[in-house]
């Protein structure tokens, strides 16, 4: 008894340790004692039946308790199994290829599940498939024919014929029957549609079967990495994923698993047609892409050798939007029920149980954001605190840990149960020597939990006054940046998300997320500019996008083998630089048919051969008349739209990456070099700054970044190319710029083509050898920059000499008068305070925006919006009486303000709108939720709340810049009073709103015996302060 | 035959007086057709508040004490949504009013044939209800406001009709009513800066059913 005493602490411990904590996995495994080769599954009898491919039974499983109550002993090698549609028949393919050929062993068994009847059929060579049709026929495939079996009659009618395509047995130890056969078919739920893919060992045939119409398509494929076989068919059969590849019923490539390997036996998949999801296990490259240039971590986290991991894929573009791990791995078919609740899969040890229809019911965390951004200023060298929300995303109870080794961060709690806040603690002064963006991961973990949380990347950033720019946070891998023409708009391509993103250009905020295929690499628009077109690393296919609607439009499709990296526009048409994972050179330039939504690949290009890398880059001039192609191996060409042909094809360079830019006056920037109208070169940008990151022209010049590391702040310099010098100063950026995959650390194309091996899906984190990462706004009002958090906004004259910032007035924000209150929010009006207009959506609110930060009696001040002539903000709350304001910008230091801050200044807000009316007091009638106007009059009885600031100090206390909690609720400790034409109403809440930031509201009752009339004075006080409106009030 | 002339001028005087002496009631329907106030006062341009155009329907009681006068009490129920109107642009709101009124009648007889027509004069109440939703924003509030509230107003009751027999007791009743009251600003409200025409005319056309009792 003491030796158990004393050890339970031990174990407990053990069992707590990170060190020791083993994730749970997802999904029951049952032992068949053999290798399993196929299932059925018959859910009118509650049965599954499992092909024992070593052992020549079928195990029936009971899928109520998920163990084997009865098998079936038949003929040798049982390879495949289908059930017919009216749960009659088990049709037993029996793998009969052998060294010592013997053709009766290659056979079909017809049992009837209803009386146990069995006949067996021979089929002359050796069944690889079988699948009933939905007319109660079976579509059998031999290792040289495609048969059509009648089990009434026993009559087997050839359809097809083709060259032989079993292995013989026996065969080498170690090897799994999906090994052996290496063939599979399936078909849409409805059965009228067949897909199979069968294996020659060089080639694999891939077929469609159409049983209403009886056509079929067969065709050889040679595609690496080679798709396992493993078959499961959308709902209306126009697609069907094969191995890892999404494919349609003449095996166009619709999308294809990012960063995939061959496997001959690891993998599965099956498809979710209601819920548009994938099941699947695909095996991947290692995760060598965790940290790109950008710092972002690896995209999602995505299916893996080892351990064995089952991801939920987006059924269009194939995206990871979910993964689990698994006891072991899936080594053949998977199959859905009809209520998709439950997916049976072969697997190592026979078959895996997962109940995906109660994911609910296991244990998930996840984390409420992807990235969390320490936002530190020049005003402020304070601990800077940011909250994460830890949840079940089933709404349990579930063990996490968030952990970091990065010293001066810290994670309280860094372990607890779900649902909990975590607050991530940054100290400056860990970071002083911190200039630009440093990304840290933040690793979410659990026990119990069975999925794989993606980690959150935590960005560090810490200000200093020389640094122009404000930078906004987009998660994520960033790779292309195009500025619309003719809207004030940009577009990013978030590859690792598979999304375009699309950008206001006043606010630079979010206004859409356009979804794309897998693997986006670059975007190009049309050259009517009504068009966006996508390109993609893991899709033969373009994807269109209407862009002033946002509606997606038929995409470009490209020939086989073609996966469209780069597309450029001309007042001729539009190219694409395709990635050829067919025969004719690794990279080709293809011309795209718009109109008819097809890509065609060029037989040449002018007098040259089209033969290109296919990490290379086609930069489009905006005056339509030229494309230059820019390589990692030192190419370059120009395509000239008015010849309509490749007119300049030179290699004066061993190796070129980075930026890359054509202007419409003959002048293209390609890495640090500048080249002419006929791509000679004609100088050398600096290289002192650091590796070139963007580069975008403006008439005659332009801008460009460079950045030495991604946790350096990196450089934005104006240039004129025509002069190959800066015309203007060096100006560090607040963050670094993304630096595209630097080509000469390769140095030649073999070590460029390396990185994108034919035909490799070149995963969802692509290494791009160049990148757009600068563009300006059409209506040259800032420059957009991609950087380490997102994007970095310059104004375009942010090397301008700015004078001092003044301040002229503080008011409070609600009605723009005199007192204010601790906790309150306000307006400082005055001159040159911000060289942008930026409002910040961040909670809690940043210290500094866009270069400027104010200071009250040396306490940092959050700030909600940032302007030349107006501040928006909030009152720290240790602040009161006579104060002193300083304002930091670029142009130096303010003079002191000095204010007055009173203990309560109650003031209503007075932005309120009502159709065409703004600046409407905001109190609002609890029983439509509107705004109180003459037309919108409050009645006795009425619940009203009345929306303000100033209403001072709060019990709990409130850090300033943090949003209000919602339990427990902050009153204000001075509670108001409020009459209404002088009668009192009852106050029933006076405090913070929870979730935000110095907004207070003031909940009331309206009662019987107010006044009526159309202008009825609404007075609150608050100690000695008041504020007085007029409302309409109205008996009912 | 002085005795016999007496007798006839005795049952002449006595079945007048037994014509007179009797009750009637009915119900009508129709329509309100009510009067526009012009909106003074506006720097936005001209504008006219009121009501629109809406069904009526009601039922009374007479008494016709005298061969030529007689007396009706009334009741009208009348769908009068309220409305603003200016440069061709409507704002409407719902609503409803009630009205009571009694009436003296000036008919003449029906002796002669079966058509009687009748003058009819008098007072009442008229109770005006806005009925509507409520919005923060009502389109040309520049004008006025609608207001979901009550307003009671005397009113003055004119019209005339018609009673065409069917049956000796049955008859078809046709007539019209000017209800007139002051302007209900309670239910649409004057904007700040706008003075609104003071009296409201609803011209009800109604026909109906009556019965003679």
């Amino acid at each position: 008894m003491r030796w158990n005493v004393r050890l339970l602490p031990i174990a407990l411990a053990a069992l707590l340790s990170p060190a020791f904590a083993v994730a749970a996995s997802f999904g029951t495994v049952v032992p068949i004692g053999g290798q399993a080769s196929d299932i059925a599954l018959d859910e009118s009898r509650g049965l599954l039946y499992i092909a024992n491919f070593t052992a020549n039974r079928i195990e029936v499983m009971s899928t109520a308790d998920k163990s084997i109550h009865t098998s079936m002993n038949v003929p040798a090698q049982p390879a495949a199994l289908s059930i017919s549609p009216d749960s009659k028949y088990l049709l037993v393919a029996h793998y009969g290829s052998q060294t010592q050929a013997d053709p009766s062993l290659n056979a079909i068994t017809l049992i009837n599940l209803n009386d146990s009847t069995r006949q067996t059929f021979t089929t002359g060579d050796t069944p690889l498939g079988v699948v009933f049709l939905a007319n109660g026929t079976a579509f059998v495939v031999t290792s040289t024919s495609i048969l059509i079996f009648d089990p009434i009659s026993g009559k087997m009618v050839s359809v097809a014929t083709f060259g032989a395509l079993a292995k013989t047995l026996p065969v080498t130890l170690g090897t799994f029957p999906s090994q052996v056969i290496s063939a599979a078919l399936s078909t849409s739920p409805d059965r009228t549609v067949v897909y199979g893919i069968a294996d020659s060992g060089t080639s694999q045939a891939f077929y469609s079967y159409n049983a209403r119409t009886g056509a079929l398509y067969a065709i050889g494929v040679v595609a690496s990495p080679k798709p396992l076989a493993r078959v499961s068919v959308s709902a209306d059969g126009s697609w069907a994923m094969i191995g890892q590849y999404r494919l349609d019923a003449t095996a166009n490539n619709l999308a294809q698993f990012p960063n995939s390997i061959t496997s001959s036996t690891i993998g599965g998949n099956a498809i979710d047609n209601a819920k548009g999801i994938i099941y699947a296990q695909i095996l991947i490259q290692s995760p060598t892409s965790s940290t790109t240039s950008s710092g972002s971590t690896s995209s999602t986290p995505a299916a893996t050798s080892a351990p064995p991991v089952l991801s939920i894929l987006d059924a269009e573009n194939l995206l990871v939007q979910q993964s689990f791990s698994i006891p072991e791995n899936i080594t053949g078919r998977s199959v859905l029920t009809a209520a998709a609740d439950v997916l049976y899969t072969v697997s190592d040890s026979g078959v895996m149980v997962f109940p995906v229809g109660r994911l609910n019911q296991q244990h998930r965390v996840t984390a409420s954001v992807r990235d969390v951004v320490a936002r530190g200023s020049f005003c402020n060298r304070t601990v800077i605190t940011q909250s994460i929300t830890i949840t079940d995303p089933g709404g349990g109870n579930t063990d996490f840990h968030l952990t970091t080794n990065t010293p001066g961060v810290t994670i309280a709690p860094s372990s607890g149960i779900t649902p909990a806040q975590v607050q991530v603690r940054v100290d400056p002064a860990a970071f002083q020597n911190q200039n630009g963006t440093l990304a840290v991961a933040l690793t979410l973990g659990s026990v119990s939990a069975i999925n794989i949380p993606p980690p959150v990347r935590l960005l560090i950033n810490n200000e200093s006054p020389n640094q122009r720019g404000s930078f906004f946070n987009v998660p994520g891998y960033l790779t292309d940046l195009l500025s619309d023409p003719i809207r004030l708009r940009f577009y990013v391509v978030a590859q690792d998300t598979d999304q375009v993103l699309v950008f206001d250009g006043t606010t630079y905020q979010q206004i859409a997320a356009l979804k794309t295929s897998a693997t986006p690499t670059q975007i190009a628009m049309t050259f009517d500019r009504k068009y966006l077109v996508i390109g993609h690393d893991n899709s033969q296919q373009a994807w269109v996008y209407d862009l002033d609607t946002f509606q997606r439009q038929l995409p470009i499709q490209f020939p086989s083998g073609h996966y469209p990296r780069s597309l450029a526009e001309s007042g001729a048409g539009m190219l694409a630089l395709v990635r050829n994972a067919a025969v004719g050179g690794p990279g080709v330039i293809d011309t795209i048919d718009f109109n008819a939504r097809t890509g065609t690949q060029l037989s040449s290009l002018g007098v040259f051969a089209n033969n290109v890398s296919p990490s290379g880059v086609l930069a489009p001039a905006p005056n339509g008349g030229k494309i230059m192609v820019a390589m990692p191996d030192g190419n370059v060409m120009l395509y000239d739209s008015n010849a309509g042909t490749f007119t300049v094809s030179r290699k004066d360079f061993t190796g070129l990456s980075g930026a890359y830019a054509a202007s419409s006056y003959n002048t293209y920037v390609v890495g640090g070099n500048v080249l002419n109208a006929s791509l000679v070169p004609q100088g050398t940008l600096e290289t002192s700054s650091g590796q070139p990151s963007g580069f975008t022209f403006i008439d005659q010049s332009g801008f460009r970044t460079t950045a030495s590391s991604a946790s350096t702040p990196g450089v934005i310099e104006r240039f004129d190319p025509t002069q190959n010098n800066p015309t203007g100063p060096a100006t560090r950026l607040v963050e670094a710029p993304v630096v595209a995959a630097s080509a000469s650390a390769s140095g030649s194309a073999a070590a460029a083509t390396s990185t994108f091996p034919i035909g490799v899906g070149s995963g969802a984190s692509v290494t791009m050898s160049f990148m757009r990462t600068l563009a300006a706004l059409y209506d040259r009002s800032a420059v957009i920059s991609l950087s380490v958090s997102g994007f970095t906004v310059l104004p375009w004259n942010y090397d301008a000499a700015v004078a001092p910032p003044k301040i002229s007035a503080v008011v409070n924000a609600a009605d723009g008068t005199l007192p204010v209150a601790p906790g309150g929010l306000i307006s400082i009006y005055g001159s040159q305070m911000a060289p942008l207009n930026i409002a910040t959506q961040q909670i809690p609110l940043p210290t500094a925006l866009a270069q400027s930060c104010l200071i009250v009696n040396g306490v940092p001040m959050p700030v909600l919006f940032v302007s030349s002539g107006q501040i928006n903000g909030q009152l720290p709350f240790n602040v009161n009486g006579n104060a002193q304001m300083t304002l930091y910008t670029p142009g130096g230091i303010s003079d002191n303000f000095n204010f007055t801050i009173l203990p309560a200044a109650p003031s209503i807000f007075r932005t309120g709108s009502a159709g065409p009316q703004t600046g409407l007091a905001t109190i609002t009638r609890s029983d439509n939720g509107e705004l109180i106007t003459p037309t919108n009059p409050s009645h006795p009885g009425d619940s009203i709340t009345i929306w303000a600031t100033g209403l001072g100090l709060t019990s709990p206390p409130i850090d300033a810049g943090q949003p209000a909690p919602s339990d427990p609720l902050p009153y204000a400790i001075i509670q108001p009073n409020v009459l209404l034409g002088g009668v009192a109403l009852g106050v029933q809440y006076a405090g913070l709103v929870p979730g935000s930031v110095g907004l207070y509201q003031i909940n009331a009752l309206v009662p019987r015996g107010v006044p009526q009339g159309l202008q009825i004075p609404l007075l609150i006080s608050q100690g000695a302060n008041t504020t007085t409106l007029n409302l309409r009030v109205v008996n009912p | 035959m002085k005795t016999l002339l007496r007798s006839i001028l005795l049952l002449t005087a006595a079945s007048a007086v037994a014509m007179a002496q009797q009750w009637e009631f009915g119900g009508t329907g129709g329509g309100g057709f009510l009067s526009n106030v012009n909106v003074a006062g506006s720097s936005l341009g001209a504008a006219t508040a009121g009501f629109q155009t809406g069904a009526a329907l009601g039922g009374y009681v007479g008494f016709a004490q005298y061969k030529h006068i007689g007396g009706e009490l009334h009741y009208n129920y009348l769908q009068s949504n309220l409305s603003l109107k200016s440069n061709g642009a409507e704002a409407s709101f719902a609503g409803v009013a009630h009205v009571v009124h009694y009436d003296l009648i000036f008919k003449t007889t029906r002796s002669q044939g079966k058509v009687q027509l009748f003058a009819a004069v008098g007072g009442g109440m008229k109770y005006f209800r806005g009925t509507g939703t409520e919005a923060a924003y009502q389109p040309l509030s520049q004008f006025g406001y609608f207001t979901k509230t009550t307003a009671i107003k005397p009113m003055a009751s004119a019209g005339a009709g018609v009673k065409i027999a069917l049956t000796k007791k049955v008859f078809l009743r046709t007539e019209f009513r000017d209800y007139i009251t002051a302007f209900p600003t309670a239910i649409i409200t004057p904007a700040p800066g706008t003075k609104y025409g003071k009296l409201l005319h609803d011209f009800v056309p109604m026909v109906g059913l009556g019965m003679e009792m």
